[in-house]
């Protein structure tokens, strides 16, 4: 509870610390998705790039 | 419809199909989200009962309703992948899996931190809050099963199966709070009659329900990208895929 207390001069006073606590994870979660999937993209792009480079030499 | 499905289905024209059609869940996404947020932490009434506590809802419901959505979706695919062998069904579930799994992940944890404030616990072994994260131990299973066999034919056939199995999990969710005595709340909107005359209050709904859809799309997106990717890796000796990589095509 003292976290909690120690939050609430954010909007949504008593509350804050859950709300902001839950939208802080949504974005980090969303974030965190969307990156994996550029990574992803990029490791496939670059690795067969690389397969193809070798197999033409 | 059934040539357009089977030409849709065909590594080749989904990828290009899928290329084009990111961008237009993609944006929507973002709109409706910025929308849904500026609703439902600005313009949304405070809750006579919980307070403040409520806007957590935004996030929880909608992450809660893709958790179950899109395992059914990977299920389906997965069994479509088994039994018609149709390489593009089998890669929607693979992709599907680690969003689902944050979804869910999503739905866990934000209804742990608003049971603190309004139960006094972060968790209890309810049988919502116990079916829910078996879904995520279900994930979690699938994409291990799918990442321990080298042979991704062996892979996708053990994970299909697993899928397959674990969707009775479904309804042991949805139907959990009238099952059960739970700590957990009943549904406050579970058909299309109570979306015309809900429980909650406009203001409420509309931020929650722009908010739901806002996921669908964002899921979409993912789901397209990460099945372009996997369809690129998985069909790397064809020479439509050397071609686009030699060509520098993203």
């Amino acid at each position: 509870m003292m976290i909690a207390e120690y939050f609430s001069f954010l909007p949504f006073g008593k509350y804050a610390f859950y709300v902001w606590s839950s939208y802080i994870i949504f974005f980090v979660t969303v974030f965190w998705l969307f990156y994996r999937t550029k990574k992803i993209h990029e490791r496939i792009f670059n690795q067969l790039r690389i397969k193809y480079e070798r197999e033409d030499n | 419809m059934w040539k357009w499905i089977q030409a849709f289905a065909s590594p080749q024209n989904f990828y290009r199909i899928s290329g084009t059609l990111i961008p237009w869940f993609l944006y929507p996404f973002v709109f409706l989200v910025t929308i849904g947020l500026y609703w439902g932490l600005y313009v949304a009434p405070i809750d006579y009962q919980q307070g403040d506590s409520y806007r957590i809802i935004f996030i929880h419901v909608p992450s809660a309703w893709m958790s179950m959505m899109i395992y059914l979706i990977m299920a389906i695919s997965a069994g479509i992948g088994l039994i018609w062998q149709i390489k593009l069904a089998s890669v929607v579930a693979k992709v599907s899996a680690p969003i689902g799994a944050g979804f869910t992940f999503l739905a866990l944890i934000t209804g742990s931190i608003w049971g603190k404030p309004m139960w006094g616990t972060w968790w209890v072994w309810d049988a919502r809050l116990t079916s829910e994260l078996i879904l995520l131990f279900l994930y979690l299973a699938y994409m291990s099963l799918n990442n321990a066999f080298d042979n991704p034919k062996k892979a996708a056939k053990a994970s299909s199966i697993l899928a397959l199995v674990g969707i009775i999990n479904l309804p042991i969710i949805h139907y959990s709070v009238k099952w059960w005595n739970t700590l957990h709340q009943g549904a406050s909107i579970s058909s299309m009659d109570k979306i015309a005359a809900p429980a909650i209050h406009p203001d409420m709904l509309w931020p929650l329900l722009i908010m739901a859809i806002a996921f669908k799309l964002m899921y979409a997106a993912l789901v397209l990208q990460r099945g372009r990717d996997e369809i690129l890796f998985n069909e790397q000796n064809m020479r439509w895929v050397k071609d686009l990589i030699k060509g520098g095509e993203r």
